[in-house]
């Protein structure tokens, strides 16, 4: 069976065959497999387990599976666990704090979602993110915030505990800028065109694109200030902030940046995404810590 | 001051001196003073007294732009970007986006001088100290658990006066560290540091998480709390703090290869059942890493 969940995502119980091209969605493109961990007392809302690899094509400068990416599997199975958590209604993420302590990953990255705070207007959700492959070694950790709506005209329909299976590796992998369809460039200001394949269910930019523009943009924008240990340039986001102010539904998206300041081997970058061809209206704010590697 | 009867004539915010003004109807900024007893490691100003002007600043614009509803500080960061190369450090903040449930503020912290202008160094300007940005939960002025009296308009600018610090400011609070390679610390709830909602303020929360960070992250890396400066702050605001004390244990991240790393820092009111209150993201790195300027 078939179904849509909570935010958005095509979910097929664990073990099926989807019988769908998942890599057309961003957060299969990750190949992050999901379940849901219904609480032990049979109160209170579910926590979520993920689990994704760190496959070669997916890797940045810092060895590991690059920050925009960790990002983008963080807000699917945060969102997921928020949908659950807000059911009937649902939700839209309107912050993504995160903080990547460790670069290099040996992989895979185990994930989980719990649910800290769920109020009539909002929910809060912790993610932690262990490297199973390095003993693992507790990686990054993120808090997501998300709006609670009211439903629209879509019918959520889904098997409970909730679970995905890992989607199998691509027969023709593309690396993240490609596959985000972010434009080659430097400087400043980075594009993305709003491919189909990068909106969710209810057409709009996914957040999990949002943050690998945010990471690319800083990074290129941050590239020329900074130089890596061993003389290079090679460059990695680390600590994020964004706030998700509006949906991004037309597209081009551009994201535009300010660097800030540099010391010590870090640069901080503001970065405004803009919707561009929705009167060029700021859809995203946030930050990015860069580094040198 | 916009509230009446807050802050008590003994209380932190006082103590540090700050001083606000509303910009426009959008904006506003607060100031405080570069001083020894809010000096991090390495003699820079401590995140947390800079997420305190955040706080105040974002609150300020809140308080206009959303009156008559109230509001409730839901999330905060902050990163430490240059140096404080002034007498005064000001936090700067404007209105991102209102909506019908949050107000979104960012906060851009500069060095000022004597007049409120920005520093020069060498011809220019100097990086700014840090950015920040906040989000606030909106609480309709008809919510009856809306209490907090405020006079009708606010002024364009005040000061909170009182004395001043003659210690560090953990001392002040005070904070006593219980466990530093847990992160476990501990403050009192008392008038001196509370909000407008008689809970502990938000920027107290920022030094208690800043506090715990440091200790559980300068005892995995043998260098004390005294040897690391908390560069970045991720606050969530889950509940208010009333009864007290609070406090925090940590979970350490894996440390870089350069020393910096991070912490998951979990707030909690012991006198009200271990409700968790607050979780923060601390981000530190080796204080001689970081090296800043004295002012």
């Amino acid at each position: 069976m078939t179904t849509v969940g909570p935010d958005g995502e095509v979910a097929t119980p664990a073990g099926d065959d989807p019988g769908v091209d998942r890599r057309r969605h961003v957060s299969d493109y990750f190949r992050l497999e999901r379940w849901e961990v219904p609480p032990a007392g049979g109160d209170g809302p579910s926590a979520m387990g993920g689990r994704a690899p760190v496959d070669d094509h997916q890797r940045g400068p810092g060895g590991g599976l690059r920050t925009g990416g960790l990002l983008t599997s963080l807000d699917s199975l945060g969102g997921f666990t928020s949908g659950l958590a807000a059911l009937p209604r649902w939700i839209v993420t309107t912050s993504l704090l995160a903080t990547v302590s460790e670069l290099a990953h040996v992989g895979p990255l185990r994930l989980r979602a719990d649910v800290l705070r769920r109020g009539r207007n909002s929910v809060v959700t912790s993610l932690d993110v262990v490297d199973e492959g390095a003993d693992d070694r507790h990686v990054a950790a993120a808090l997501m915030t998300c709006a609670v709506l009211e439903p629209g005209a879509m019918t959520l329909e889904f098997d409970r505990p909730f679970a995905l299976a890992m989607p199998g590796p691509p027969v023709d992998p593309v690396g993240p800028v490609e596959f985000f369809s972010i434009e080659p460039g430097e400087g400043p200001v980075t594009r993305l065109r709003l491919d189909d394949r990068l909106r969710n269910p209810w057409g709009i930019l996914h957040g999990g694109a949002v943050a690998m523009l945010a990471d690319e943009a800083a990074c290129r924008a941050a590239a020329s200030g900074l130089t890596g240990t061993d003389g290079g340039h090679g460059v990695a986001a680390t600590d994020v902030v964004l706030h998700y102010l509006r949906p991004v539904r037309v597209g081009p998206v551009e994201a535009r940046c300010t660097v800030l300041g540099t010391r010590a081997g870090r640069a901080s970058v503001r970065v405004a995404i803009h919707d561009v061809g929705a009167d060029d209206r700021l859809v995203t704010l946030g930050s990015v810590t860069v580094l040198a590697v | 001051m916009t509230l009446a009867g807050y802050p008590p004539p003994v209380h932190l915010l006082g103590d540090l001196g700050m001083e606000a003004e509303l910009t426009t109807e959008t904006t506003a900024r607060v100031r405080t003073r570069a001083t020894s007893p809010v000096a991090s490691a390495d003699g820079g100003v401590r995140i947390g007294v800079l997420a305190t002007l955040v706080d105040i600043v974002g609150g300020a614009i809140a308080a206009r732009v959303l009156h008559p509803d109230w509001m409730a500080t839901a999330d905060l960061s902050i990163g430490l970007i240059g140096p404080p190369v002034g007498p005064w450090v000001e936090a700067r903040g404007s209105v991102l986006r209102r909506g019908r449930t949050t107000l979104v503020i960012e906060a851009l912290v500069v060095a000022v001088d004597e007049d409120g202008r920005d520093v020069v160094v060498d011809g220019r300007a100097p990086d700014p100290v840090a950015w920040a940005s906040m989000t606030f939960a909106v609480l309709p002025a008809k919510d009856p658990t809306q209490a907090v009296p405020r006079t009708a308009e606010l002024p364009a600018r005040w000061a909170f006066r009182g004395g001043e610090l003659a210690s560090p400011i953990l001392d002040a609070l005070p904070v006593t560290v219980l466990d530093a390679a847990a992160g476990r610390v501990s403050v009192p709830v008392r008038p001196y540091l509370h909000n407008s909602f008689g809970a502990v303020q938000g920027g107290v929360i920022a030094l208690l998480a800043e506090a715990a960070g440091a200790e559980a992250l300068g005892a995995a890396q043998g260098r004390g709390a005294s040897g690391m400066v908390v560069t970045d702050l991720q606050i969530a605001y889950l509940a208010l703090g009333k009864v007290g004390p609070i406090v925090s244990s940590a979970r350490v991240l894996a440390t870089g290869t350069d020393g910096r790393a991070g912490a998951v820092v979990e707030l909690r009111d012991a006198g009200a059942d271990d409700r968790l209150t607050t979780v923060a993201n601390v981000t530190a790195a080796p204080a001689d890493l970081v090296a800043r300027a004295v002012p």
